[in-house]
């Protein structure tokens, strides 16, 4: 117990703040505890939990999509858009607006892996590029009306109370733990975040899987924002913006390195957890969105904060006990 | 389209069960312990109140004042029985949820619905709502969370258009009313009754007849600076302004364009600026929106353009106080939002307390403003409607303030 929590310090950490947070909701809230409340904590973001699920192997790999939001965007505009032409069977149209997400994803990757260009660079301009042309392709309007059986996906359960936005997030997260912790692939993802010189010498081939990883980042997000087309029934240019913040801020909060090489699936699902949480608690006890948001931003410092001035104590402290303790 | 359906709802079934052996056995674990943790939080039934029916010392309604075009306001009144006069009986745990926090006119419908709920003795609700007037999604989170706290009533001014069915739809089948008032559910999913501040048509035609004022008898340009393009309330009132302008006595009105500031200011200023760039000839802004029409009197203030473009639509005099002065905006109107929000609390107090029920004919006296009646929403296809009254138009002569 002891051993493990030594090696997973960021981990036990947010154990301890999950708890806190739960105990918190519990006390503030008679309404927190409940199996309906539960479900909604999820279904209230599925759609960027979902994508925090690719982001950590993207951030994990050196790399950073900031596009994603702006893709979401994308890829229901074009879904919502063909849907509106009519000519298009609407199942085709959502499969389309996926497939552009990949190839957002392809378009980038491309850019990043073939000229070595900064993904920061080429997603941030992804993100105006992306958004603009969700806007320009739905100008001021609003696309809705899709046929009932779309918007049942989002609204309504299928497995006992889970939409089916909850089941593909929770199966996507388990296939997306096996994959980073205990497939080859994943072992790649750490090694080129680490070093991507190094992986290159070790004979892996690191463009391939930085442009696996960006297809499969912006499928994942075209994916997202069809979800969240048929959970919220409507169709805007402006659908899903700003989400890659909250995004990227669960991903580091569970401990992944923003400079690559090191995090834990289990420690971006406990940030994850911890986020909604706290969301969810600070609006059952009726306190407004601006404080929640300010709340998530103390606690993301203060996480990166607390650790490094913990180890900072640690360091200096057996300098000084040396000097006590030695010689005369 | 039904077999389609249903052949998909098989496909995801079988694919269902193929998950349910990975993902389903740790779920189940955790929905035990969770389940174990907590009862269930859905049983509030609101007991009624003593619905008290006193016969109708019927104080006649303010809206009747209003001289509508389409004339429904005053004809229904007549044909009401008794009047019931909500009364304080037990408090009420409610929710009252703007379409955003940060704009003028919403903390004054709160406190209008406090001043009711101070009245009938109650908790005053919990005003709560996203910061942003675009922010559907935090509305739609607000909404739920509304649900589960089991409130006893939800106050509602929708951001959107239908993206609030489906919560509104969970609150109506927990048995919570929901009461709209400023921006209705336009397909009236979960709601039980929209607190209409004016009769939508008549928005149309003050509005026109606003715009015919400031223009004159040669007419001449002008564009719309609406709030956001999903705006339920708006959207009705430019479609009925676009109704009236058909008509001959505003041949002379062109409506070269409507944009969207989604009620930012910052996004008004530009949408008013972008306005001036590409339409030349422009006259007159028309924006129906409290926020947009400060932005765009301010940003023509700024141009010095105030000489040729006018600015009018739906605005606070308190804030268009010094546009009036200057000229820049020679016409506006509103209503009061603090006896919206107080109309808004009697009916939602009203229906949770079984004192009234939200049907076409219910009569009922609400504290100080006296007697409504609940009538069919004849500005959409379904859907009851309070209609509460009258506009006031503002000008040199009278700015309100």
């Amino acid at each position: 117990m002891r051993d493990w929590a030594a090696k997973h310090r960021w981990e036990s950490i947010l154990i301890i703040v999950l708890a806190a947070t739960i105990v918190v909701n519990v006390s503030l809230s008679p309404f927190y505890l409940g199996f309906g409340n539960f479900v909604n904590l999820f279904w209230l973001s599925i759609e960027k939990i979902i994508v925090v699920i690719v982001m950590t192997f993207v951030i994990i790999n050196g790399e950073i999509d900031l596009s994603v939001a702006s893709v979401m965007g994308f890829s229901a505009a074009v879904m919502a858009t063909l849907y509106q032409g009519g000519e298009l069977p609407f199942a085709l149209a959502i499969l389309i607006g996926i497939a552009v997400g990949a190839i957002a994803g392809l378009l980038q990757g491309l850019v990043i892996t073939r000229f070595g260009l900064p993904s920061l660079v080429v997603t941030l301009a992804g993100l105006i590029g992306f958004r603009g042309a969700a806007r320009v392709l739905l100008e001021d309007r609003s696309v809705g009306d899709f046929p009932e059986w779309f918007e049942s996906i989002g609204q309504q359960t299928l497995v006992g109370p889970f939409p089916v936005a909850l089941l593909l997030f929770f199966v996507g997260l388990a296939l997306a733990w096996v994959i980073l912790e205990r497939s080859a692939f994943g072992r790649k993802v750490y090694v080129i975040g680490n070093s991507a010189d190094v992986a290159r010498f070790s004979g892996i081939e690191v463009d391939s899987v930085k442009l696996r990883l960006f297809v499969t980042s912006g499928a994942v997000a075209g994916l997202a924002g069809i979800l969240f087309a048929a959970r919220v029934g409507a169709v805007q240019g402006t659908l899903g913006e700003t989400y890659e913040l909250d995004i990227i801020t669960m991903v580091l909060l569970g401990g992944v390195s923003i400079f690559g090489g090191s995090g834990s699936m289990l420690g971006v699902v406990l940030a994850l957890f911890t986020v909604l949480n706290i969301r969810n608690g600070l609006g059952l006890a009726n306190i407004d969105g601006i404080t929640q948001t300010g709340v998530i931003g103390l606690l993301l410092i203060g996480s990166v904060l607390v650790p490094n001035l913990a180890q900072r104590y640690r360091l200096r402290r057996p300098r000084a006990e040396a000097v006590a303790h030695g010689p005369p | 389209m039904k077999t389609e359906h249903d052949r998909y709802e098989e496909e995801e079934e079988v694919k269902a069960i193929k998950r349910r052996s990975r993902v389903f056995v740790p779920m189940v674990v955790l929905a035990l312990i969770i389940a174990a943790c907590g009862g269930d939080t859905d049983d509030t039934t609101t007991t009624a109140g003593e619905a008290t029916t006193t016969a109708a010392e019927a104080t006649t309604t303010v809206a009747a004042e209003t001289t509508t075009s389409a004339g429904e306001t005053t004809t229904s009144a007549a044909a009401a029985g008794e009047a019931v006069e909500i009364t304080a009986g037990d408090s009420i745990a409610a929710t009252f949820l703007p379409k955003c926090t940060n704009i003028a006119v919403f903390p004054q419908a709160n406190s209008g619905a406090e001043e009711a709920a101070a009245e009938l003795g109650s908790d005053p609700a919990e005003f709560v709502g996203p910061a942003d007037c675009g922010d559907t999604t935090g509305q739609i989170e607000f909404m739920t969370n509304a649900v589960t706290q089991g409130v006893d009533a939800i106050m509602l001014s929708n951001n959107s258009g239908d993206q609030l069915d489906a919560p509104a739809q969970a609150a109506a089948d927990a048995g919570i009313p929901v009461v709209t008032w400023d921006s209705p559910i336009p397909s009236a999913t979960g709601e039980s009754v929209f607190v209409a501040q004016v009769d939508f048509d008549e928005t149309g035609q003050v509005m026109a007849d606003m715009a015919r004022n400031i223009l004159g008898d040669d007419g001449g340009q002008f564009a719309i600076l609406s709030a956001t393009p999903d705006a339920a309330n708006q959207n009705a009132w430019i479609a009925a302004m676009e109704e009236v302008l058909a008509g001959p006595d505003y041949a002379n009105l062109e409506l070269v364009e409507t944009v969207y500031g989604n009620d930012v200011a910052e996004d008004s200023v530009t949408a008013a600026l972008g306005l001036v760039d590409s339409h030349p000839d422009l006259e007159l802004i028309m924006a129906p929106t409290t926020v947009g029409i400060v932005a765009a009197a301010q940003a023509m203030t700024q141009e010095g353009l105030c000489e040729t473009i006018k600015v009018s639509g739906l605005g606070l005099p308190e804030e268009m106080a010094p546009y009036v002065e200057s000229g820049c905006a020679p016409e506006f109107a509103l209503w009061s939002f603090v006896d919206l929000g107080y109309l808004a609390y009697y009916v939602a107090y009203g229906i949770a307390t079984g004192q009234i029920t939200a049907e076409e004919g219910t009569a009922f006296v609400a504290g100080r403003m006296g007697e409504y009646e609940i009538t069919a929403d004849p500005t959409r296809d379904a859907g009851l409607r309070v209609l509460m009254g009258p506009f006031s138009v503002y000008n040199a002569e009278n700015p309100g303030t």
